[in-house]
């Protein structure tokens, strides 16, 4: 794979990126949940005036719960949006090398959102702090950055893989939805030991420990490990599709 | 010539998607500086051979060279084959404009040549707005200007006049002509006989995805052809009787149209004149293009009604 090529078809992905207003949307829809929830919390807690002193960094792991949707989408749609318009065969015939095209597709959208959920994770936090007068904002914790760079950045890859491997922006965001989301939620509400060991497995289960570090039963090893096999075994099979089958079958 | 090192060549090239055979060991070339007709009714697997030409589509055999060499293979595809497909894959929220130049950067393409090919094409104004809001004839003019984008030695064109008025179709034309006589190899598909002849210099035609044809227009003309005259007057059966008097074979294939066999235009023309009929089209048409026409839609008809194995013998 020539690097000349490579970085051609990065810059091509991200004028593909910048120039569709769905790119757009979905951004506002981050910036208007991870800031506006933001905004709400710190109104909450300026009006309870000396209240215990607490760190503004929970503010991150808070407005990034919700907000990482918008990020999937947005990069599923990267993905999908060439096979529901039929954009895949110009695109295929200015990039044949199709691995080529795979990874400029998944690298630019991933970079850009995970680097956008981490930058709306920091303007929250400095939001909550700035509102709150007993809210502490140590740089100590600014760890909690890189958890909000892997969680996002990791289901960012799952919902691109999904993207390559369905086609199709419904089924890749109810997969999304179902594993990030409502499976690792309810199942373990059922109290079957079953419905847990599933729910252990699923990358939003990870997600969810990594982002509120609550006793639920896993290590962080395994949180990390079942989020990069979700990211990395989507991507494999989205890589098998495009490179294995007709365009746009 | 050599074929392996210029122009296309096409060899054993065969498309099964499931249980429909979409093109059955095609083997053709085509060859530069000249414009190639790739004839073939809908259906017949035009779209299909272009798609495998272009590597959209992966042969279930037989194998496709551009210039010698795989299309998927070649590091700034756009230098060297330009191709308009369907013209509406696009995506619609982008501009042309901003479609062309993504094309532009993949294949390190200066941003002037974008604005270049839009005057070229004639998409002007235009080409700030978004594609949504194009017409069939905006989109196919798009999709040729991205085609001639990298300036390339190989262009493809499947069905390039769809949508197109009468004066898209002139320039549709002379832009091809242009095209070969710079040297170049054009590949432009039709189930339209009659714009072939008038535009292409050799024609391949094909028919259930197999090779019916591949020769010059002329040779096609002259050797599978008698030609015939297609007529229409208000009272045929009066012009059929007359022409019948006269040992003519006519057929009727319409309400109010005859197949007259055998018989210059001229002399059907002279014949509903003597009768006083108004002649409302007159036509010289190729017999046997048409015919085989026919034959393989009929065919292909059957094909669908029996097992799949039929199509294989
Ligand atoms: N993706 C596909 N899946 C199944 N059948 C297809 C597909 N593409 C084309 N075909 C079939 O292959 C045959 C040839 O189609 P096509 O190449 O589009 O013909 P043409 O372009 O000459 O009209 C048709 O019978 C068509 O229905
Ligand atoms: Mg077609």
């Amino acid at each position: 794979m020539s690097t000349a090529v490579l970085t051609r078809t990065v810059h091509a992905e991200w004028l593909r990126l910048r120039t569709v207003r769905a790119s757009w949307w979905f951004l506002a829809a981050g910036v208007v949940s991870m800031l506006g929830i933001a905004t709400i919390a710190g109104l909450e807690e300026r009006a309870e005036s000396g209240g215990p002193a607490a760190s503004a960094w929970l503010a991150a792991v808070i407005t990034t719960m919700p907000g990482q949707f918008a990020f999937y989408g947005l990069v599923l749609l990267a993905v999908t949006a060439d096979y529901s318009s039929g954009g895949i065969i110009p695109t295929l015939q200015w990039t044949p090398r199709r691995m080529v095209l795979f990874v400029a597709r998944t690298l630019v959208p991933v970079v850009v959102a995970t680097a956008a959920a981490v930058l709306l994770a920091l303007a929250a936090t400095t939001l909550v702090w700035a509102m709150v007068p007993e809210f502490t904002m140590p740089w100590g914790e600014a760890d909690v950055l890189g958890t909000v760079a892997l969680v996002v950045g990791s289901g960012c890859l799952l919902s691109v893989g999904l993207g390559f491997l369905f086609r199709s922006t419904a089924g890749g965001l109810v997969t999304v939805f179902l594993v990030m989301l409502v499976l690792p939620l309810i199942l373990p509400q059922f109290g079957y030991d079953w419905m847990l060991d599933i729910a252990q497995v699923l990358p939003g289960y990870g997600a969810a420990y990594l982002l509120f570090g609550e006793d639920m039963g896993i290590t962080t090893t395994w949180a990390v490990t079942v989020l990069a096999a979700w990211g990395v075994g989507a991507l494999a099979l989205g890589a098998a599709r495009l490179v294995t089958q007709d365009a746009d079958n | 010539m050599d074929h392996t090192s210029s122009g296309i060549s096409v060899r054993g090239l065969t498309k099964r998607y499931g249980e429909v055979l979409a093109v059955d060991h095609l083997t053709f070339d085509v060859e530069p500086g000249k414009v190639t007709g790739f004839l073939g009714p809908n259906g017949a697997g035009k779209s299909t051979t272009m798609r495998m030409m272009l590597g959209l589509d992966k042969p279930t055999e037989g194998s496709v060279l551009v210039n010698g060499r795989r299309f998927a293979e070649v590091e700034e595809p756009l230098r060297h084959v330009g191709a308009l497909l369907d013209a509406t894959s696009a995506h619609p929220g982008r501009t042309g404009r901003n479609h062309l130049r993504v094309a532009a950067r993949t294949n390190g393409i200066p941003l002037d040549r974008v604005e270049e090919v839009i005057d070229q094409v004639g998409l002007g104004a235009a080409a700030k707005r978004r594609i949504k809001g194009y017409s069939l004839g905006m989109r196919q003019r798009l999709g040729i200007a991205a085609a001639l984008l990298g300036d390339p030695e190989v262009l493809l064109f499947d069905e390039p006049v769809n949508g197109l008025d009468l004066d898209g179709v002139r320039w549709i034309r002379d832009l091809l002509r242009g095209l070969a006589a710079e040297g170049r190899t054009v590949l432009v598909s039709s189930h339209l006989m009659s714009e072939m002849q008038q535009t292409a210099d050799r024609l391949v035609i094909i028919g259930r995805g197999r090779l019916i044809a591949d020769a010059s227009v002329d040779e096609v003309l002259l050797g599978l052809g008698r030609r015939h005259v297609r007529v229409r007057v208000p009272d045929p059966d009066l012009l059929a009787q007359a022409l019948g008097a006269r040992g003519v074979t006519t057929h009727r294939v319409g309400a109010d149209e005859l197949q007259v066999d055998g018989c210059p235009a001229e002399s059907v023309g002279e014949a509903a004149h003597r009768l006083g009929l108004p002649v409302h089209h007159l036509a010289e048409v190729d017999q046997s293009l048409e015919h085989a026409y026919l034959e393989l839609t009929a065919s292909a008809v059957q094909y669908h009604g029996h097992t799949p194995e039929g199509a294989l013998t």
